[in-house]
Parts: C-alpha cells; sequence; structure tokens
C-alpha cells in the first residue's frame, strides 16, 4: 500500500457524528475559514491604511469590526455545509430573530445610519464650534452611534447621531473667515467721517481683522439720538470671538480720545412761551 | 545677528537684544524685540545656539495661517509664454534654536514687523494667508535684515494671454529660507490660466549662503505636495 493510497483513504474516511462527511470535508471547512480570516484581516489592513488620517478613531475601530467579523461570519456560513451544518436552518431561525431584534433595536439602527452619513457628509469635524438643535458649543467626539459636545460652559452633552442628522447644523469653523458687527451711535454735533477714519485706522492695527475682505464703517442709520455708525468686520474663524471681544472697547476709547462723543439716549423738549401765548 | 553661537552669547541689533547667559548648566535666555521681553530658563551643557530666519507665518497666532501673500505695490502684466525674474520683499521671523547632535529644539520666535492677515479666495473655501506688500524690483533690493528679506520670484507665464499679477501666495511647508546677511528665498510663479497658477520654490542653497532650519522639518512634518495652487486669481 503506497502512500498515497493511504492519504486518500484518511481523507475519505467518514465521520459518524457529522452525519457521513469525510476528513476531506473537516479539512476543507478549516480551510475556508482560514482563508476568509486572512482576507478579513487584509481587508481590516486596508481599512485602517486608508481611513486613519481621515475618521476619527473610535468610528475606524467599529468600521473594523463590522468588517472584519462581517467576512469571518460569511467565510463560516459558506463552510458550514462541509460539516453537515445547513445554513438554511440557521438562516430561518437567524431571520425570526432578526425581526425580534430589528423591532428592538429600531433607534439604534436609525442612529448607526446616520452615524455613517454625518462621516460620509462631514457637516461637523471634531474640534468644531457648532449649533446643533438648542445645543451650542465644540465637538468632542463622533462616534457610531452618538456625537459628544462640550458646551460653551464646558457642560458634557450627548447627542444620539440620528438628532444631530435631522436637525439644524450651524458649524461657526467650517469656512475660513466670518463676520461679526457692531452699531455703535456717535452725537449729530461730532463728524462721522472723522469717526469713521479714527476706526479704520484702529481696525487697520490689528492683526487678526482682515485686511481682505476689508472692514466696512459707514453711517446706518440717523437715529434719535445718535447717527449710528455700522461697523463690519471679518477674521478668521478659529479667532473672531477673541477679536470680537476686544475690540468694541477700543473703538470706545479711541472715539472718546478724539472728543468724539457716544451720547446717551436723549429727547429734546421745547416749552411753550407763556408771554406769546 | 544670524548664525551660529555658543550657549553664553549677547547680541544686540536693530532695537533687538538676546542673552544666554550664566555659568555651569543653568543659563537663562533673554530677548528683547520692540516692547515685548522673553525670558527663559535652559538646562544645558552641551550645543550651540542658532539665530536665523524661519517661514514667516508663525506671528503673532501660529497655527492661523500656513501661507504667504505677498501683494504687489505695482501690479505685474506679463506677456504670454514669457518667462521673468523679479524681487520681493518679505517680512522676516527670527527663530532662536538650541541644537545638538541629535536635536534641534526651538525656543522663541519673534518679528519687528507689522503682521496682518488677508483671505484669500472667498469666505466659504478660501484660506487664511499672512500678508505683506511690497514692490517688484529688477534687482534684489536693500533691505533691512531684521525686518524684510528678499524673495527672488521667477514668473512664467504658460498661458496663452497677457495676465495681471497683483497677488502671490507661497505656502510655508513649501518655503526654503537661506539667510547670510539676510534672509533669503527662491520662489517659482507658473502661471497656468487666467485666473489660476503654482508656487514652488529652489531647494538649492545659494552660494555663500546658510541653510535656514525648516521648523516643519524640526517638527517632524514632511511635505507631499510640493507644489501650491493659486486656484482663485492673482488680483
Amino acid at each position: 500500500m503506497n502512500i498515497g493510497a493511504a492519504i486518500k483513504d484518511v481523507i475519505d474516511y467518514q465521520i459518524k457524528v457529522l452525519g457521513g462527511r469525510t476528513v476531506g470535508d473537516v479539512i476543507f471547512f478549516f480551510v475556508i475559514l482560514f482563508v476568509a480570516v486572512i482576507i478579513a484581516k487584509i481587508v481590516r489592513i486596508n481599512i485602517r491604511r486608508t481611513l486613519k488620517e481621515k475618521v476619527p478613531k473610535t468610528t475606524l475601530n467599529a468600521v473594523e469590526k463590522i468588517f472584519y467579523y462581517g467576512i469571518i461570519t460569511v467565510g463560516f456560513l459558506a463552510a458550514l455545509p462541509y460539516i453537515g451544518v445547513e445554513p438554511t436552518g440557521l438562516m430561518v431561525a437567524g431571520g425570526i430573530a432578526g425581526i425580534v431584534i430589528g423591532f428592538a433595536s429600531q433607534t439604534v439602527v436609525s442612529n448607526l445610519i446616520s452615524g455613517i452619513f454625518l462621516l460620509i457628509e462631514k457637516p461637523i469635524k471634531i474640534g468644531d464650534g457648532v449649533s446643533l438643535g438648542d445645543v451650542s458649543g465644540v465637538v468632542k467626539d463622533i462616534r457610531i452611534l452618538s456625537t459628544t459636545i462640550r458646551t460653551w460652559d464646558g457642560i458634557y452633552v450627548r447627542i444620539p447621531n440620528e438628532k444631530v442628522f435631522t436637525s439644524n447644523i450651524q458649524n461657526f469653523v467650517a469656512h475660513a473667515a466670518r463676520r461679526f458687527e457692531y452699531k455703535i451711535g456717535i452725537a449729530y454735533k461730532d463728524d462721522a467721517d472723522k469717526a469713521i477714519e479714527i476706526i479704520k485706522n484702529l481696525l487697520e492695527e490689528h492683526p487678526l481683522i482682515l485686511k481682505e475682505p476689508a472692514p466696512q464703517i459707514f453711517v446706518e442709520e440717523l437715529g434719535e439720538s445718535s447717527v449710528n455708525l455700522a461697523i463690519r468686520i471679518w477674521a478668521p474663524s478659529s479667532h473672531w470671538f477673541s477679536v470680537k471681544t476686544e475690540m468694541l472697547w477700543k473703538i470706545k476709547v479711541a472715539l472718546e480720545k478724539e472728543g468724539i462723543e457716544i451720547p446717551f439716549p436723549q429727547r429734546v423738549i421745547w416749552m411753550a412761551d407763556k408771554k406769546k401765548g | 545677528m544670524f548664525g551660529k553661537y555658543d550657549l553664553n552669547v549677547e547680541l544686540k541689533e536693530e532695537g533687538i537684544e538676546i542673552s544666554i547667559t550664566g555659568k555651569g548648566k543653568k543659563k537663562s535666555y533673554y530677548r528683547k524685540a520692540g516692547e515685548e521681553e522673553v525670558e527663559k530658563i535652559i538646562y544645558a551643557e552641551e550645543g550651540n545656539v542658532v539665530i536665523c530666519p524661519v517661514e514667516p507665518v508663525n506671528l503673532p497666532n501660529e497655527g492661523t495661517s500656513q501661507h504667504l501673500l505677498i501683494e504687489l505695490e505695482k501690479p505685474i502684466i506679463i506677456e504670454p509664454r514669457i518667462e521673468d525674474v523679479f524681487y520681493v520683499k518679505f517680512p522676516v521671523e527670527v527663530g532662536v534654536f538650541l541644537i545638538d547632535k541629535k536635536d534641534v529644539e526651538r525656543i522663541d520666535i519673534f518679528t519687528i514687523t507689522k503682521p496682518k492677515y488677508i483671505l484669500y479666495g472667498p469666505p466659504e473655501s478660501g484660506i487664511i494667508c499672512k500678508w505683506w506688500g511690497s514692490d517688484a524690483f529688477s534687482e534684489a533690493p536693500e533691505v533691512k535684515r531684521l525686518y524684510e528679506g528678499v524673495m527672488k520670484v521667477e514668473a512664467k507665464n504658460n498661458y496663452s494671454e497677457w495676465v495681471e499679477i497683483r497677488k502671490m501666495v507661497f505656502r510655508a511647508l513649501d518655503m526654503k529660507l537661506f539667510y547670510n546677511e539676510h534672509a533669503f528665498m527662491h520662489s517659482y510663479l507658473e502661471i497656468l490660466k487666467k485666473t489660476m497658477g503654482e508656487t514652488s520654490f529652489n531647494e538649492r542653497k545659494p552660494k555663500n549662503m546658510k541653510r535656514a532650519i525648516d521648523i516643519y522639518l524640526a517638527k517632524g512634518i514632511k511635505r507631499l505636495e510640493k507644489k501650491f495652487v493659486m486656484e482663485w486669481g492673482f488680483k
């Protein structure tokens, strides 16, 4: 008896507990599983390389796991017939279980799908200053099911992704620059052109007030108590708030230093002359 | 002021004072530029200090911009298929570094220029750039070396029409700075369309000049693209 015939006998040997499946079938089962694991690992490495710089670590881990275990599960189901287990039976049981789980996890799936769309559409990024519905703050994390925000006053808020996806999103730093506006009233007796020139020179001195788009300063309204100037300033989105909080007082000080009055609300009252009356 | 010094040095130039003093390992670093003063303690036995120009986009707020926009006071109009060389001035930022055989550590960056930022492109997709205004010179201009440097620009109009250039944008990551008496860069501007061009830098060290410390390389940041595409025009 030669070696080839001996190996063939082993491979063809039927295993009773597996419904008469041969050793060869069992080996094939493990080969399919092994190949599935190898493919899953290759896919996982490629996903990591491709998405490493593009998505947050937590999301990357979730995506990796979905693909890794998904491929192994498909390989396992494909290999099952070789050990005498028909996946159709599992499918029926799985289908019923799926319906039950599906009803129970509607919200979770909805959040998951919304999370995936948020990652694709990217209306917000980690570190952005945003307003999501009635919550404003800095995005700390975008996970597969929820987004976390640190509000301006330092409170941790977790928002389900479905809510993020369907709410009005305002991203304060999505664009490179943004504009803010002041309204300042000067007295009627003062020269508006001089006031505009003083403010213009002051804004020119500040490095973070953009040279272009240039600031706009103009008489917007002849008010009840003052001539109202509108001052529109562009600043880098990352610094606009600090510039806004800094400049208003500086404008006030600069105007008063040059003798330009910022008046209180006032009303001129004419008294009827008694003698003439 | 530019150069390599021992860890005991006192320098004064154009209103700028830099000193590293002290005996033994503990040294005291002091710098005054204009009204700004900085003091630090350094623990070092060996090593040197290097003072050189750095990419001029770090001040006043590091990270606000990584691009330098040079606006010409008089625009240049270039004929189709023509190459021209001109010089412009750029703002100088001075870096102070501690170096030894293994490492480079930045301890200070300062400038005596008045910084200003500008938006290049539209607000929704443009970029914030450090702004500087300069004339275009046919020969390398005289400069106050701690205030301005000289940039040689080789402009080439590859487009089929006349193109007017008022603005040029350079990416700090691409910059290659050199120095002797003053800071120097050699850049290229290639006009591809009426409103599109590419800027890049010559990496070759000119004769009698030293290579400045590249702060991006010192941070371990590598360049993938070596050209910046000006997609919002030259005006």
